[in-house]
């Protein structure tokens, strides 16, 4: 991931459900109630990068017998839910994976490296690699029929979140070579 | 990135090595030796066949002065062969790549595969691996697709189509070919998720990667982060077995 890949930029902003563990004055904005303070325990949608900054450092223990705690726990986004899992696991084809986020991928990539979730993993690279073989097949189609992914094409590019629109467009480019040069082999 | 060349080789340079393959012609006239940096080509003397590079016989064929003879594999029946393998024999793997000309003996000596050895054959007449095994000309093994297939057959179907025998149906088989390959090429990247992260594509010709060189290298890039960092902690969990059990059994250590 590269320092000014806008991608990794735009996965940084994605909001994750974080609990404050600390009680904070006048934050209470974050929670719709500006006139309180923020009370410990509350959820709050925090962005990655603040999330994982403030969940991984550690502050100072207020007593002597009490640990040192993190600010705030990070959970899993809505998007790595089980309900998203299951429904992977089902078919992962019928989950239109844009809706859930737009760097589903990227997303899960940066939730694992901070949780153990080793089923998640699995279901992610099985989602991917299943879903790869439909957007070949789109792609090699979207060249066949000269509309560019308009038109049909353009519901399916609908569903796909930012890698597999990559992949899409790789996957095009390469069909796309191949027929333009069979077109212009009798030129020469 | 500065430049946003694709990695590889794209199909018009690939069409563009394939122009060097040896295929074999029948000459209409004579036509001395021509020097050239890869050497003189064959003096050509009208009834005898010659082998020439595929592209001094697309010009050669323009000029009316020579006829293309199609290599074996590019018959009807050899293509129709090929068709039932892929889709009937094995409808998971691609069709094997031709043998090799040459095999070991096993005394440290390479002779051709099936015949005598030939006595005045000199160590530098051996050809062991493509891109220089004679693959498209009359020798070519039939039934068998050479590294340079698809562009080949292209190019001959496009410019001495008079010279095959029973062109449309060649055309036709072709896409068919073509077509149960892509599929199978996007279906081998399933298989990475059953971990292993290896990909088999013995026998896919040239222009066949270069179409999908980029959506392959994506899909193996992808699975690759998203294993990641299931990938750092298995690797963390067999250095604490390692460094545990390193106290007994630190003969089978393998050290890197």
């Amino acid at each position: 991931m590269s320092y000014y890949d806008i991608d990794a930029i735009l996965t940084d902003a994605e909001k994750v459900p974080c609990k404050f563990e600390l009680e904070v004055a006048e934050l209470g904005y974050l929670d719709h109630n500006p006139a309180q303070p923020l009370k410990a325990g509350t959820s709050v949608g925090l962005p990655l990068w603040l999330g994982e900054l403030l969940a991984l450092a550690s502050r100072a223990p207020s007593s002597s017998e009490e640990d040192s705690k993190s600010f705030i726990s990070l959970n899993l986004p809505s998007s790595l839910s089980n309900e998203v899992m299951s429904a992977l696991k089902a078919d992962p084809r019928a989950v239109p994976l844009r809706d859930q986020s737009h760097n589903f991928y990227g997303l899960g990539t940066r939730m694992l490296d901070l949780f153990d979730e080793r089923e998640i993993c699995a279901i992610l690279r099985k989602t991917f690699v299943t879903r790869a073989a439909d957007i070949a097949l789109h792609a090699r189609k979207a060249g066949a029929t000269e509309d560019m992914g308009i038109g049909g094409g353009e519901e399916f590019l609908r569903g796909l979140e930012e890698w597999e629109r990559k992949l899409f467009k790789k996957a095009h480019d390469g069909t796309k070579g191949t027929k333009e040069w069979m077109e212009g082999i009798k030129k020469y | 990135m500065a430049l946003p060349l694709p990695s590889g080789l794209v199909p018009t340079e690939v069409a563009f090595l394939c122009e060097m393959e040896m295929v074999t012609i029948v000459p209409r006239q004579r036509l001395e030796p021509i020097q050239l940096l890869s050497g003189e080509t064959p003096a050509l003397r009208p009834p005898h066949r010659a082998e020439v590079p595929l592209w001094l016989a697309l010009l050669l064929k323009k000029q009316r002065r020579a006829n293309i003879v199609a290599p074996p594999w590019l018959l009807v029946s050899s293509l129709q062969d090929l068709v039932h393998q892929e889709t009937n024999v094995d409808p998971e793997a691609f069709s094997p790549p031709p043998p090799p000309p040459m095999r070991s003996d096993g005394r440290g000596t390479a002779r051709p595969y099936g015949t005598h050895p030939d006595p005045d054959s000199k160590p530098g007449d051996l050809i062991l691996a493509p891109p220089f095994l004679p693959s498209c000309t009359q020798e070519a093994p039939s039934g068998y697709l050479p590294y340079h297939w698809l562009e080949m057959s292209e190019t001959l179907l496009a410019h001495a189509a008079d010279d095959i025998p029973n062109a449309p149906d060649v055309r036709a088989l072709l896409r068919d070919l073509q077509e149960v390959r892509a599929a199978k090429m996007r279906g081998s990247t399933r298989h990475l998720d059953g971990g292993g992260g290896v990909l088999n594509l013995r026998g896919v010709g040239a222009m066949e990667l270069a179409e999908s060189r980029g959506f392959v290298l994506g899909v193996v890039d992808g699975v690759r982060k998203i294993g990641a960092s299931m990938e750092a902690s298995r690797r963390e969990e067999e250095e604490e077995r390692a460094a545990a059990g390193g106290a007994d059994d630190s003969d089978e250590e393998m050290e890197f």
